[in-house]
């Protein structure tokens, strides 16, 4: 039989009393001496955080200064620094960067001077240095994987250089010389010299996620990409690609979906691809659903300069509304040869279906 | 750690400082100072109680060169009162053998009593033990039998006296860490643990109050608190002789007596013995029939307050007195007419020193004593409660 099986009634005790300080009911003695426990809790509180404060100091002093380190913890040399990588970089980039002295011990490494070293390098995006006791310095990077290049100019001298996702520009070391061959070129964009180096680039956060979606979803397209611009982005919110061959400008805006944009070019190539794949064209994905091409014949087979040029617009309002789109759909529509040349051709592809995209893209 | 012993009486407060290192106790400072707003033990003015209170403690910490950090406060009053509770309980174990759950369970069943309301537990005074009837003078912790028993003298008092007293040390700023009955620390000092042991009974006689504490086999068996005291002889003295109560307290101290003596009707005594304008001549047989007749009653109370408690069988090491009164002539044979057992004055202990000798610094030193003792005795169970073994048997027991 214990307490808590026997409900028993539990009498008050005096200890229940509050003993509350309350300083209207005190003496003038009473208030004086809350005043001195008040001052003397502040003063003790004070000096133990001034102690705690003096010991930090001292404890980053003698971190600091090796020269009081201890002989034995000196007494080890430096084994080669190891690297962990998310990207292509290797040890000898890392040992020539570093450039870490000859029978340095770990305990005379400063870690900080050594990370500013590292991000110097504008392909590191962040490092973190470790030191394992007793020989031994792990560095761990996250290197800028590069989207772009573009070309620069300084001193009168032309270099390539590449264009990360946040709009860095660095020289890029170690990448395979192929894959960087499939990297379109930057336009548009103006190029401002800061410190050794240049100022990131303003909006090519949008102009990476194109690339990247268009390089994963229709890499059949982003292949044949040479250019893209940024000229019109900040006014008209307009990215411009230009192909390799130069034969087709597109026009892509950054209010839509990308993926709706690359599904449409790519019907639209197939559609331009199958009656003249020597053609040039211009389209124009920012406008939504009106996707205005403009489509001029390739020079061979029109040899006058004035030769005709042929608009096509891709809409399903135009079947109802445009005349020119309600002709496009005749059975009886003549062949492009027996039309004038100077009157541009419009036809209408049947509207394609982006509700449910194609992913075999 | 420095800690003060508070004695709130009627007449004055008396303030020790004692230096407690956790094995002695050092008394190293010392604070008096005449009371006012008090009366009959209880606080009746705030502001003057608290007043000469705080001085009396800045006076001791002056002397001492200390700062007190906690305070023992005597508590007395004509509101407290105590009843006697016990409980039985059967030994669990299958072979009789007493063990710590057994004692626990009946303590609690003879502490748990209610109290009315707006009363409040000052003391839980354990009686020894009994195992099957048989008196236990220690723990009874092993010993082998099928009932224990245990009772406990409870003594309570009115929520809102006891808050008056340690609101007025809390005005200082102070800590009351225990609160100790006035008779129980005066009787502590006065006694021996033999004395205890054998049976004896202390009374304390202040200026307000009577406390008495009648111990029993090593322990305080009952308590309790009179209110009257020396003011009550004053003011017999005062009425009686037509004086001021300046002048009777002045004759109560120089003539006053519990039994008379005098046997000369006509022999006279000066107020002053100055033969200053104002001097007056009273008779001394007067004045011991005034005081004695007083002292008597209040003795008388104090026997028949025992009841049957207290018996010259169980009492053989007698009565003590102590307190303020208890300087009054004469005052141990009346009492040990009134009790029919030898009755002596309280003796301070040897160890304490001379300016501390007097009756009235008894209950201040008892304090201490008592309150240090407690408290240690408190950590030690504690400490022994808190141990690993301990833990490890109570996850078992409430497995």
């Amino acid at each position: 039989m214990t307490r808590d099986s026997v409900n028993l009634p539990n009498a008050r005790t005096w200890r229940e009393i509050p003993q509350p300080v309350v300083p209207r009911a005190m003496s003038r003695e009473g208030q004086w001496r809350l005043l001195m426990a008040a001052v003397r809790i502040a003063a003790a509180s004070v000096i133990g955080g001034g102690a705690l404060w003096a010991g930090w100091l001292v404890f980053a002093a003698v971190r600091e200064n090796v020269r009081v380190m201890p002989a034995a913890a000196r007494a080890t040399p430096l084994r080669a620094p190891e690297l962990r990588t998310d990207g292509v970089l290797d040890g000898a980039w890392l040992a020539r960067t570093l450039a870490l002295p000859a029978k340095t011990t770990l305990l005379e490494l400063d870690l900080q001077k050594l990370r500013t070293r590292l991000l110097a390098e504008q392909q590191v995006a962040t490092a973190t240095l470790t030191k394992n006791f007793p020989d031994r310095l792990v560095v761990t990077i996250s290197e800028r994987n590069p989207v772009a290049r573009v070309m620069t100019q300084m001193l009168g001298q032309k270099r390539a250089l590449l264009v990360a996702r946040d709009g860095v520009i660095y020289v890029g070391e170690g990448y395979d010389r192929a894959t960087l061959e499939t990297l379109p070129w930057l336009d548009g964009v103006k190029i401002v010299p800061a410190g050794g180096g240049f100022r990131p680039i303003a909006g090519m956060e949008q102009a990476a996620e194109l690339l990247s979606k268009a390089r994963l979803e229709a890499e059949h397209l982003y292949s044949t990409w040479g250019v893209i611009s940024l000229a019109r982005l900040a006014t008209d919110r307009k990215l411009e690609v230009r192909t390799k061959d130069g034969r087709v400008l597109v026009y892509f805006t950054t209010n839509d979906d990308f993926f709706r944009q690359l599904a449409k070019l790519d019907y639209i190539a197939d559609a331009l691809g199958s009656r003249d794949p020597a053609a040039s064209a211009v389209i124009d994905l920012s406008l939504g659903q009106d996707v205005p091409v403009m489509v001029t014949p390739a020079p061979a087979e029109e040899p006058a300069a004035s030769g005709p040029r042929r608009v096509a617009r891709l809409s399903s309002a135009s079947t109802t509304r445009d005349e020119h789109a309600a002709m496009a759909f005749r059975p009886d529509l003549p062949a492009d040869g027996d039309r004038p040349a100077s009157h541009p051709t419009l036809f209408v592809p049947p509207h394609p279906q982006f509700s449910q995209p194609n992913r075999e893209l | 750690m420095f800690i003060g012993a508070v004695e709130i009486g009627t007449s004055k407060i008396n303030v020790l400082v004692g230096e407690y290192t956790g094995r002695e106790l050092a008394i190293i400072g010392r604070g008096e100072c005449s009371s006012r707003g008090v009366i009959k033990g209880t606080v009746v003015d705030y502001k003057a109680a608290s007043e000469c209170t705080h001085s009396a403690l800045e006076h001791a910490e002056r002397d001492a060169g200390e700062r007190i950090e906690a305070v023992y406060l005597a508590q007395t009053g004509g509101h407290l009162e105590g009843f006697y509770n016990e409980a039985s309980v059967n030994v669990k174990a299958s072979d009789n053998m007493i063990d710590g759950a057994d004692i626990r369970t009946v303590c609690d069943l003879a502490k748990s009593k209610e109290l009315p309301s707006g009363r409040m537990v000052v003391h839980n005074i354990r009686r020894p033990f009994r195992v099957d009837g048989r008196l236990v003078p220690g723990s009874p912790e092993h010993l082998v039998g099928q009932k224990l028993d245990v009772g406990y003298w409870t003594v309570h008092g009115q929520e809102q006296r006891l808050a008056d007293n340690i609101h007025v040390i809390r005005g200082f700023n102070l800590e009351v860490r225990e609160l100790v009955l006035a008779s129980l620390a005066s009787g502590h000092m006065v006694t021996t643990a033999e004395e205890r042991q054998h049976g004896i009974l202390a009374i304390d006689i202040g200026a307000g109050t009577t406390d008495f504490a009648l111990y029993r086999d090593g322990a305080a068996h009952v308590t309790g608190v009179l209110p009257v005291g020396g003011t009550h002889l004053t003011n017999d003295l005062s009425i009686g002789l037509r004086l001021t109560e300046g002048q009777a307290e002045k004759l109560k101290l120089r003539f006053g007596r519990a039994n008379v003596v005098t046997r000369d009707k006509n022999q006279k005594v000066w107020l002053d013995g100055n033969f200053a304008i104002g001097d007056r001549q009273f008779s001394q047989h007067a004045i011991e029939q005034i005081t004695s007749a007083r002292t008597w009653e209040l003795l008388e109370v104090v026997k028949k307050k025992l009841g049957n408690a207290f018996s010259p069988e169980t009492c053989s090491a007698g009565v003590v007195l102590t307190g303020g009164t208890a300087k009054l002539g004469g005052i141990a044979d009346t009492a040990a007419k009134i009790f029919g057992v030898p009755a002596h004055l309280g003796e301070t202990p040897s160890w304490v020193s001379e300016n501390l000798r007097d009756p009235g610094y008894h209950t201040a030193l008892g304090l201490l004593y008592y309150g240090v003792s407690a408290a240690a005795e408190r950590a030690s169970a504690s400490r022994r409660s808190s141990g690993f073994l301990s833990n490890v048997k109570r996850l078992f027991a409430n497995a």
